[in-house]
This record gives structure tokens, C-alpha cells and sequence, in this order.
């Protein structure tokens, strides 16, 4: 599940800085916060800007070991940079190797940006670190962290860039699985989503519409996006059936017309429309 | 078997009463199927209570309601809260009455939140032009389609995908009314929408495809 749950307000009409502005602002290593924006706002207005890539790069290096003591500042340009670089797909595979080394940080934070990132850019690279940052499973990768909610892994990202990048092996097949009887539900979620893309099994597209009926809110839009990320159009009724605000449904329904399919007809892709059509 | 239903004052107590997610739900669904116009203050509030299931029974309450909820729902558009604010636009738009257009021209034009434009767009394009006299059936729907045309540069996906829907529909309810040149305008509106390059929503160029085909025009 990726950002943007929550309403955002229009940045890309209310905000005024030009992507000149957003370079310049990114190149100034001594302001942080100015840093941080202008990641962001490359990544959101998706840049094709020549310099946006190598910038990026150089702002994900930027970063230190966290150090409560001095801020978080430093690492949170290198998230937001990590970020960015996953929405500039396809341009920003030259910083798939910088990604790769940022899955080996210490920051959880920053490793689940990486991961994400990494899945956005179907990086068949990311696939081995990835598997071995998961490889304890559940009881390992996935245990709580003693004294924080966080688990050892940011599975969720994990699990969810293995089901994006693609490769259905059976070592990721394997590595992915356990994760479905994970105590975690938005763990389960984001293993069956995986299993989903990777195989296009019906039972895992059962499970996720069996977890719609979850009483948490979260869990049911957790798996509102999974289900629309792995476009599974048996689930076009369950999904506009579900207890969730509509913003969140009408994602999910793209995720469903826009999965690319001959095997769909013309009149399946209309139902996924007139669905989202009741839901504005 | 038919029970006699519940007076309204009793409806509206048990949705005041109720303490839980579900209890609300139910005693809005209860309310909401007795539509009267006594129940609208009532389930006006219900669109502020952060209950997505609660605020569709209040919404359908509303909608059944009709004209009489009208005056109710302006007057208590909440400016602080978009999540209500976007099931009242709604609401608005299911029942049609051209008293909320400005309103909708309002909220899609300077909304903060993406909710609350993309059901003003869809508001925009249903409202019930049919009943007004001829002169005033053509300004309102050149108001809708000013509105809606300008909602093509909206920033966020789903407004432009409501815009789209917003167009289609004003064009089916105007039909032979419509002046050539607006009507060119909105087709060549859904057409831009449908080709253009920099979408990054497939599933908006997708819905224009479909609005074009059902409106007639060839597109390719």
C-alpha cells in the first residue's frame, strides 16, 4: 500500500515553485528541508529533466547514520529522494545500483523507500537482496522489533516490490508464501498481493477480498490497494461494497481497468467504469 | 407484514443515541428509509461524523429527500471539514436542484479537497436542467459546462476522471439545446482529455473514450 490514503490538497496547482526552482533547491546541501521539498516535487510532477535523476542520486548518498541526537534531517532527504527516484520510471534505473545499496542501510525507513522504489523501477536486480532480507520469514524478517511497533524488515514494502518486480520463481514463490499466515493482517495483505501478481492464483485474490471484511479500517484499505494494484477484476463487487471512504475504492477501481488484459472484454472494462462512476 | 413505521423524532433520537460505528450505520440506514424532510438537519450532521458507511445511508437519505433537504444542506456546508463537505456535494448533486450550483462551481473551481471536486464535477453534470424555462436552462448550462471546462487542468486524476463524467452528462441532458459552438467545445474537451500525451491516468483517457463513443463522435 503507498502513500496517499489520506486527501492531499493540489500541490501541483497550488504550488508555485517551476522545476528550475525545485534543481536549485535540490542542490542546496546545506538546507535540508529546502532539499526535501524539491525531491518531493520532482518526484510528484514526474521530471524528465536531465539533471533530476543525478541529483536525486547524489541526495540519496547524502545521508548519515541515524543520530537522534543530531536530527533525522539528513535521512529524510535520502527517503524523499528514494521516493522521487521510483515515480521517474523508467528514466531513473541508472540509480538502481545506489537503490540497491540503500536497501543495505540501517535506516528501516530508508530501506522500505528503497524497496518500494526498487519495485517501481521492476528492478530484476533488487530480487536477491530482497529475498535475503526476508529469508528468516515470518518468525525472523517479520518479528517485532523489541520496544518499537516496527518489525526487523519493512516486509510490507519488501513483499510488495517482489510481487511488482515480477520474477515468479519459485525461490521468491517460496521466500513470499510464509508471509500469508503472518500474525500482521497488513502483512498477509501485502504477501497475498504479491502471490497475486506473481501467479495469478485465484485463492490469493480470495484472501484479499476475504480481508475487505476486516473491522479495522486500515486493514481494509490496505487491501483495497493490493487488490487494485494487482487489477483483479473478480473483485469489482467487493471492493464497491466495501465499508471505506470512496477516494480509496475509486484507486483501487483504476487499478482494475487499467490492468492490461486481452482476455478482458469490452464490457467488463465499461462495469469497472460505471462502478467508479456511482462512487464520485 | 408491514410495522408501522417509526415517527421521525424517534429515527433522529436513535441516531443520536448511537455509540457505536455500526449502531450509527444502522440508525442512519433507518432514518435515511424514511425520507422526511424533519430527518435532514439530522442526517446532515451524520456527513461530519467520519463514517463512510453511515455518510452513504445519510447521502441516499438525502437524495430521497430531494428538493426539501436543499435549503438544509446549504446552510450547514461545513468549511473545516472536507469529508463532509464531499458527501454534502454529493448529496447536492444526486438531487439536482440548480439552487446548488453555485456551490458546485464553487467547490470544484477552489476546493482543497479532491473528493470534494470530483463530486462537484459529477454534480455539474446532472443537474436537473429540464425543469427550467428555456432561457434560464441555457445560462445554467453554460455555467456547468464554463465550470467543467476549466476542471480539465485539475491537478488530481479523479477530478479529471468526475470532469469527464460531468461533461457526458451534460451533454446527453442539454442535447439538441446546446449551441453548436458548445457543444464543439465539450467534445473537443473530452477529446483533448482522451489524447493527451501528459495524462498519467490511462483510466481518465479511458472514460473520455467511452463518454465520446456513447455521445456519437468518432475518435480514434
Amino acid at each position: 500500500m503507498d502513500a496517499g490514503f489520506s486527501e492531499q490538497t493540489r500541490p501541483a496547482a497550488g504550488d508555485p515553485i517551476t522545476e528550475e526552482e525545485a534543481l536549485r533547491r535540490l542542490r542546496l546541501t546545506d538546507d535540508p528541508s529546502a532539499q526535501y521539498y524539491a525531491a518531493w516535487w520532482l518526484g510528484r510532477n514526474r521530471s524528465t529533466h536531465p539533471e533530476a535523476v543525478p541529483l536525486l542520486q547524489e541526495a540519496l548518498r547524502q545521508r548519515r547514520p541515524r543520530d537522534p541526537g543530531a536530527g533525522v534531517e539528513e535521512n529524510a532527504v535520502a527517503r524523499n529522494a528514494a521516493r522521487a527516484l521510483g515515480k521517474l520510471a523508467p528514466a531513473a534505473v541508472q540509480a538502481i545500483d545506489d537503490l540497491l545499496a540503500t536497501l543495505e542501510d540501517e535506516d528501516h525507513g530508508l530501506r522500505e523507500a528503497a524497496a518500494r522504489a526498487l519495485g517501481e523501477l521492476r528492478a530484476e536486480a533488487a530480487v536477491e537482496p530482497l529475498l535475503r532480507r526476508l529469508a528468516g520469514g515470518p518468525s525472523v524478517a517479520g518479528a517485532q522489533q523489541p520496544g518499537t511497533p516496527r518489525l526487523q524488515e519493512p516486509c510490507e514494502a519488501l513483499l510488495e516490490a517482489l510481487g511488482q518486480i515480477g520474477v515468479a520463481e519459485p525461490a521468491v514463490l517460496a521466500v513470499v508464501t510464509p508471509f500469508v499466515e503472518h500474525e500482521r493482517p497488513l502483512i498477509r495483505s501485502a504477501a497475498c498481493r504479491a502471490l497475486l501478481q506473481l501467479t495469478g492464483a485465484p485463492d490469493w485474490g480470495q484472501r484479499l477480498v476475504a480481508l475487505l471484511q476486516h473491522p479495522q479500517l486500515q486493514v481494509r484499505h490496505a487491501a483495497l490497494m493490493d487488490l487494485g494494484a494487482a487489477g483483479w477484476r473478480p473483485a469489482l463487487e467487493p471492493i464497491a461494497a466495501t465499508l471505506a471512504e470512496n477516494s480509496l475504492k475509486l484507486i483501487a477501481l483504476r487499478g482494475l481497468a487499467e490492468q492490461p488484459s486481452a482476455s478482458h472484454s469490452e464490457a467488463a472494462t465499461v462495469a469497472v467504469l460505471d462502478a467508479m462512476d456511482a462512487l464520485l | 407484514m408491514t410495522a408501522s413505521p417509526l415517527p421521525v423524532v424517534e429515527l433522529v433520537a436513535a441516531v443520536r443515541r448511537a455509540d457505536s460505528a455500526l449502531g450509527l450505520l444502522q440508525a442512519t440506514q433507518d432514518l435515511a428509509a424514511a425520507p422526511h424532510p424533519d430527518g435532514a438537519a439530522c442526517l446532515v450532521e451524520v456527513l461530519g461524523f467520519n463514517n463512510p458507511g453511515a455518510a452513504v445511508a445519510a447521502v441516499d437519505g438525502l437524495v430521497a429527500i430531494g428538493e426539501p433537504a436543499v435549503e438544509t444542506i446549504l446552510t450547514n456546508i461545513d468549511g473545516h471539514n472536507y469529508g463532509a463537505r464531499a458527501w454534502a456535494v454529493r448529496a447536492l448533486a444526486g438531487i439536482g436542484d440548480v439552487r446548488g450550483l453555485p456551490v458546485l462551481e464553487d467547490a470544484l473551481g477552489k476546493d482543497i479537497g479532491p473528493s470534494v471536486r470530483r463530486a462537484a464535477a459529477r454534480g455539474l453534470g446532472q443537474l436537473r436542467l429540464a425543469e427550467l424555462p428555456e432561457d434560464e436552462r441555457r445560462a445554467t448550462g453554460h455555467r456547468c459546462l464554463q465550470a467543467l471546462l476549466a476542471g480539465c487542468r485539475d491537478g488530481e486524476w479523479v477530478v479529471r476522471y468526475a470532469v469527464v463524467v460531468g461533461l457526458e452528462s451534460l451533454a446527453q441532458a442539454l442535447d439538441a439545446e446546446m449551441a453548436a459552438g458548445q457543444r464543439q467545445q465539450l467534445i473537443e474537451a473530452l477529446g483533448a482529455l482522451h489524447a493527451d500525451p501528459e495524462e498519467e491516468a490511462p483510466v481518465v483517457q479511458l472514460r473520455a473514450a467511452l463518454a465520446l463513443q456513447r455521445l456519437g463522435v468518432p475518435h480514434g
